[in-house]
């Protein structure tokens, strides 16, 4: 075999797995419907709806992306303690909005995160752990309850629970991300600026939810 | 090239129904079934992650032997829910299995091998019953049974090592693992409340 056949033969057999795992993935994506008989009902469904809830809400996606902010620029180890105890204590609160428990002040509350933890942010202030921990956490079941009260009526209540809590985390992970910046003084700056936009989009919210606005 | 061997997947893909209907009935099919199962229900895949996360933060050679313990228990689960009829505590067990697991990886437990292998199973054979079929007799049994374990084995092997490799190599691997703990915690605090009502309403 000549080097120009060899080189061709290998072409061949380098092409040959991707046009054989596009057929593989075809035939299980269309021949897949039977085995699917057991599957949930309403996954996709209930999926997208939970993980479009928080970030529909304005209110909700900038409280959590402050969350995230707040905890990089506290540092270690609210970094890693708020994302970790969020979701949980989250989770406590859409009970309450399961079990039908009201909770007053719920819009009110929401904004009023917003607001406190955007000025937090904006201000650099640095509480004990404890405390931010316990501020975090009362903003927390406002959000949850927000949620729970929706889960009841999703088309799948366990995927709509899935995809509030995997949106949620990824805000707070947006919010950690961006929160990086505060390792260099420009960052830090706009980290702030970042904050006080968030805390004037929670008064901005918070006047409408008591009807100022 | 490629788009001959675009178009010929699309034949393909349309085509063979019928022969993959067939080769599914007649030989591996209830195989194939039980393989998916749990990877089509949110309520065993979940907790099945958090194992696997859990398993990730246990020292390598505790965590080596759920690799056999889970998949085994299974089985053994699958076996019993294959014969006996539906019990209900089963499912409560498998609710809390979201909230135990998943408590355990946020929280980073260190436990020691018989803990950890004595939790794997007692959720590996209530899983398992709650996937058995008891209107599946024979081989048909004993393939559905085997590809609910393997099913066990390849989700198990994939988020432990993924999770382990997370833990040890990256700073940030093991709080990664935890949140998703974490996160397993949130939903089966909710849906499980939600369940516990609907049963008690």
């Amino acid at each position: 075999m000549t080097g120009l056949c060899k080189q061709h033969a290998l072409k061949r057999l380098c092409t040959l797995p991707r046009g054989a795992g596009l057929c593989l993935g075809l035939i299980a994506l269309l021949g897949a419907g039977d085995v699917f008989a057991h599957a949930e009902v309403g996954v996709a469904g209930g999926l997208a709806s939970g993980f479009l809830h928080p970030v529909y809400g304005l209110d909700h996606l900038v409280a959590m992306v402050a969350v995230g902010l707040w905890g990089a620029q506290l540092g270690n180890p609210a970094i890693w303690m708020l994302p970790i105890t969020f979701p949980v204590v989250m989770a406590i609160g859409g009970l309450l909005g399961v079990a039908g428990v009201p909770v007053p002040l719920i819009e009110v509350g929401i904004s009023a995160s917003a607001l406190a933890l955007g000025a937090m942010v904006a201000l650099n202030m640095r509480p004990p752990l404890a405390l931010a921990a316990a501020l975090v956490g009362v903003f927390a079941i406002f959000h949850g309850h927000a949620h729970g009260t929706e889960l009841p009526s999703a088309v799948n209540p366990l995927a709509y629970g899935v995809g509030f809590v995997i949106s949620t985390g990824l805000l707070h992970l947006a919010g950690i991300a961006l929160g990086v910046m505060t390792r260099w003084p420009a960052g830090d700056k706009a980290v702030r600026i970042l904050g006080g936009g968030i805390a004037a989009l929670g008064a901005f919210f918070l006047a409408g939810s008591v009807g100022f606005i | 090239m490629r788009i001959a061997s675009f178009a010929a997947a699309l034949w393909l893909g349309l085509m063979p129904n019928a022969a993959f209907a067939h080769l599914a009935s007649t030989r591996f099919g209830e195989f194939y079934g039980g393989l998916l199962h749990p990877y089509s229900t949110l309520t065993h895949l979940l907790p099945w992650l958090a194992l696997g996360l859990l398993g990730g933060l246990q020292s390598p050679a505790t965590a080596r032997w759920v690799l056999l313990a889970f998949p085994l228990a299974v089985a053994v689960g699958a076996t019993l829910g294959s014969w006996l009829p539906p019990w209900p505590p089963v499912d409560t067990l498998n609710l809390l299995s979201f909230i135990v697991l998943g408590l355990g990886a946020a929280l980073a437990l260190r436990l020691g091998r018989p803990a950890f292998l004595g939790v794997a199973a007692l959720f590996g054979i209530s899983h398992g019953y709650a996937n058995g079929i008891v209107e599946l007799s024979g081989s048909e049994r004993l393939l559905y049974i085997g590809g609910v374990a393997c099913a066990a084995y390849v989700l198990i092997a994939l988020v432990t090592a993924a999770a382990q490799t997370l833990a040890q190599q990256r700073q940030w691997g093991s709080i990664a693992v935890r949140a998703a703990g974490s996160w397993v915690v949130a939903v089966g605090l909710i849906f499980g409340g939600f369940t516990l009502l609907a049963l008690g309403a």
